[in-house]
C-alpha cells in the first residue's frame, strides 16, 4: 500500500484575465483586450503520508487556495500531475470526491432554510450512501461534534461556532480519507476554534483522516498540525515539522529585564539589540542572534540596567511566520 | 440509479424548504394569476370588439394557448442561467465541484424541483378554473391530445434547460450575462406566444417560432389549435433536432467551462 494519499509534482498554475487598455478605444478592449498573465503556483512538489496533519501556509495571494483547488479537481492545473489517494483529480474528480471531504471556511455548502439534519440527510444521498449508514453516521457525528442541541434548527439561525462544526460533520458524511479545509476558523472566536481544533484532532486520530489545511491563524497550525509547508509567490519556501518551525527560524531572541528599583534612563543600545518596549518596571529588547550573541547581550546589557530578574526567550510562532514571509518576499 | 435518487432527494428537500415559506409560494401564485388573467380579460375584449373571431380563430383557443404558455412559464426554467450565474460569480461553484456529482444535471434537478410544486397546484387549479370559465375546445378531446401534449411539454423543458444553460455556462467568459439573457429571455416570451397568441402571428413570424428553438421550446402553445393534428410530429421532430444540437453544444461549452473555472482565492 503506498503510505502517502497526496503526491504532487511540479505543479503549476497560470491564470489569464483581460486588463482595460485606457489608450485604446472601447472596441479593442472588447474584442482583442490585452490579457495579463499570473503565475498563481510555481512548480510545487510535495507529499503527504496517510494521517499526516498538513498546515498549508502563506501570505494572502501566496497560492495555497489555488492548490488546494487543483488538489480536488475544481481548478486545473496548467502543468505538473497530482495524485490524491491512487486518482487524478483532473481525470476522475467525481470518484476522488467519495474519498475526500472539503470545507471552505468563507462559503457555506449546508441548506440554509433546512434543519441541519436534512443538510447532512441531503449529502449523504449526494454520496449515495444507504439510508441505514446515513442514518447511523448522522448519529456518530452528533455525538462527536456534540450537534444535538442544534440539530433541528434551520442552519440560518444557527451561530457561526455551530455552522463550522456543522460544515465540518457535513463534509466527514461519508468517511472522508483526507479533508482539505480552506481556513476553517476565520471569524471564530477563541472557544469556537478551540472546539473546532479539538474535533479535528479528534477525528484524525480515531478514523486516521489525512488533514490538510490553510489558514492564516497560527493557533490551527501550533495546535492542530504536525507539519508546516510554507508557500509564498506560488513556490515552497519551507516544509518541515511543525515544532522545528519556531527553532529553525530563530534570528531574534526576546529579553525581559525586570527592574531592581525602577528604569529612569533608556541608554543607546549596542549594534544588534533593539528596544520592543520599554516601562520604568520592565524592559523588553529584541536581540538578533545574527549580530550579537545571547551571552555577549547579557554581559552588556547587565553593564547598563540594574535588575532583579531576567527572562530569555524565543520570539513566538506568529512572529516566526511573519519573519518567513518577510524574507521571502525581500528576496522575490 | 444514484441519479434518480439525487432527483428525488432533491424534489423532498425543496418541497419541505417550499412548506417553510409559504408566503413566497402564495406571491408566486397571485403574481402568475394576476398576470395570466389580466392578459385574458384583454383578449376577451379585442376578440369582442371584433366578433369573437380574428384571423379565424376564437378567445376559447387563444385563451388556453396563453394559459399553457404561463402554465409553462411556472416552472421557471429560464432561471437556470442565473442560478450558473451566481453560482460561478460567489464561488459557489467550488462546493458542488467538490461533489461526487454531473455539476448540471444537478443544477437541472433543482431548477425543476424549484418549480415543480407551484406548476402542479397553480396549472391544476387553473385548468379547472378554465373548463368552467370558458369551457373546453374540441381540439383538446380528442385522443391524441394528452400524450402530444406531454411529449411535447417533456422535450420544451428539455430544450429550454438547455437553451437557458447554455448563456449560464457564458458566464464563464463574461462577467455578467444578463444583457444576453434578456435578449433570449424576450426572444423566448415573444416567439412563445407569451405577448400575442401564436394564432395572430404574422406569417414570417410565425416562421421563425417554428423553425428557431426559442419558438421551439414552447412549442405546448401550439397544442390547442387544429393544426396540431395534422403537424405535432413535424414539431416534435423540429423540438427533437434542436434537443440534440443544443445538447451537444452544451456538452461542448461545459467541457471548456470546467477549464476556465476560478473562483477567488484561487
Amino acid at each position: 500500500m503506498n503510505p502517502n494519499s497526496i503526491i504532487v509534482s511540479n505543479l503549476s498554475k497560470k491564470f489569464s484575465f483581460p486588463v482595460k487598455n485606457p489608450s485604446v478605444g472601447w472596441v479593442k478592449n472588447l474584442f482583442f483586450p490585452e490579457t495579463k498573465k499570473i503565475v498563481a503556483v510555481n512548480d510545487i512538489s510535495f507529499s503527504v503520508k496517510h494521517g499526516e496533519r498538513i498546515a498549508f501556509i502563506g501570505p494572502n495571494g501566496a497560492g495555497k487556495s489555488t492548490t488546494i483547488k487543483m488538489l480536488t479537481g475544481i481548478l486545473f492545473p496548467t502543468f505538473g500531475k497530482i495524485n490524491i489517494l491512487g486518482f487524478d483529480p483532473t481525470k476522475n474528480r467525481k470518484k476522488l470526491a467519495y474519498q475526500i471531504g472539503t470545507v471552505f471556511g468563507q462559503r457555506s455548502q449546508l441548506l440554509p432554510n433546512l434543519p441541519l439534519t436534512d443538510s447532512l440527510e441531503f449529502f449523504g444521498v449526494m454520496y449515495d450512501m444507504p439510508e441505514k449508514e446515513i442514518k447511523k453516521r448522522i448519529a456518530e457525528l452528533v455525538k462527536l461534534f456534540d450537534l444535538s442541541s442544534f440539530i433541528a434548527q434551520p442552519v440560518r439561525k444557527l451561530s457561526l461556532g455551530q455552522r463550522m462544526r456543522a460544515e465540518v460533520a457535513a463534509s466527514l458524511i461519508h468517511k472522508p480519507k483526507i479533508i482539505f479545509l480552506d481556513e476553517p476558523t476565520i471569524g471564530l472566536d477563541v472557544v469556537a476554534k478551540k472546539m473546532l481544533r479539538d474535533l479535528l484532532l479528534k477525528i484524525n486520530k480515531e478514523e486516521n483522516t489525512t488533514i490538510f489545511l490553510t489558514s492564516h491563524d497560527v493557533g490551527d497550525i501550533e495546535s492542530l498540525c504536525n507539519r508546516t509547508i510554507v508557500i509564498n509567490h506560488g513556490v515552497i519556501i519551507k516544509d518541515l515539522p511543525t515544532k522545528n518551525l519556531t527553532k529553525t527560524f530563530i534570528y531574534e531572541k526576546y529579553i525581559d529585564l525586570v527592574a531592581l528599583s525602577n528604569f529612569t534612563i533608556f541608554p543607546k543600545l549596542p549594534e544588534g539589540i533593539t528596544y520592543s518596549s520599554k516601562d520604568k518596571n520592565k524592559i523588553t529588547v529584541v536581540v538578533d542572534i545574527n549580530k550579537i550573541n545571547v551571552q555577549e547581550s547579557l554581559k552588556k546589557l547587565l553593564d547598563l540596567f540594574e535588575v532583579k530578574d531576567i527572562d530569555v526567550y524565543n520570539a513566538d510562532l506568529e512572529t516566526v511566520i511573519r519573519h518567513i514571509y518577510e524574507r521571502s518576499s525581500t528576496s522575490n | 440509479m444514484k441519479e434518480a435518487r439525487l432527483a428525488i432527494k432533491i424534489f423532498k428537500t425543496l418541497f419541505q424548504d417550499c412548506i417553510q415559506y409559504p408566503n413566497r409560494f402564495i406571491v408566486d401564485t397571485i403574481g402568475i394569476l394576476a398576470r395570466c388573467g389580466i392578459l385574458l380579460i384583454l383578449y376577451s375584449y379585442v376578440f369582442k370588439l371584433r366578433d369573437g373571431v380574428i384571423n379565424n380563430t376564437t378567445f376559447l383557443f387563444v385563451a388556453w394557448s396563453i394559459f399553457f404558455y404561463f402554465s409553462f412559464s411556472i416552472l421557471k426554467l429560464r432561471d437556470i442561467s442565473k442560478e450558473i450565474m451566481q453560482d460561478v460569480q460567489k464561488g459557489n461553484i467550488e462546493i458542488l465541484f467538490s461533489k461526487p456529482i454531473f455539476y448540471l444535471s444537478y443544477r437541472i434537478w433543482w431548477q425543476i424541483g424549484l418549480g415543480i410544486y407551484s406548476f402542479v397546484i397553480i396549472t391544476l387549479s387553473m385548468i379547472i378554473a378554465l373548463i368552467f370559465i370558458i369551457g373546453l375546445p374540441p381540439t383538446m378531446t380528442i385522443g391524441i391530445f394528452i400524450p402530444t401534449l406531454i411529449l411535447t411539454f417533456l422535450c420544451g423543458i428539455i430544450l429550454s434547460l438547455f437553451l437557458y444553460t447554455i448563456i449560464g455556462l457564458l458566464s464563464f467568459w463574461i462577467e455578467d450575462i444578463n444583457p444576453i439573457f434578456w435578449i433570449v429571455d424576450k426572444t423566448v416570451m415573444i416567439l412563445g406566444g407569451s405577448y400575442l397568441p401564436i394564432a395572430l402571428f404574422p406569417t414570417f413570424m410565425f416562421k421563425i417560432a417554428l423553425w428557431s428553438p426559442f419558438g421551439a421550446s414552447q412549442f405546448v402553445t401550439h397544442t390547442v389549435y387544429e393544426t396540431w393534428q395534422t403537424n405535432w410530429y413535424q414539431l416534435i421532430e423540429i423540438q427533437l433536432f434542436w434537443i440534440v444540437l443544443l445538447g451537444l453544444v452544451v456538452y461542448f461549452i461545459f467541457k471548456k467551462a470546467k477549464q476556465k473555472i476560478s473562483v477567488n482565492g484561487g
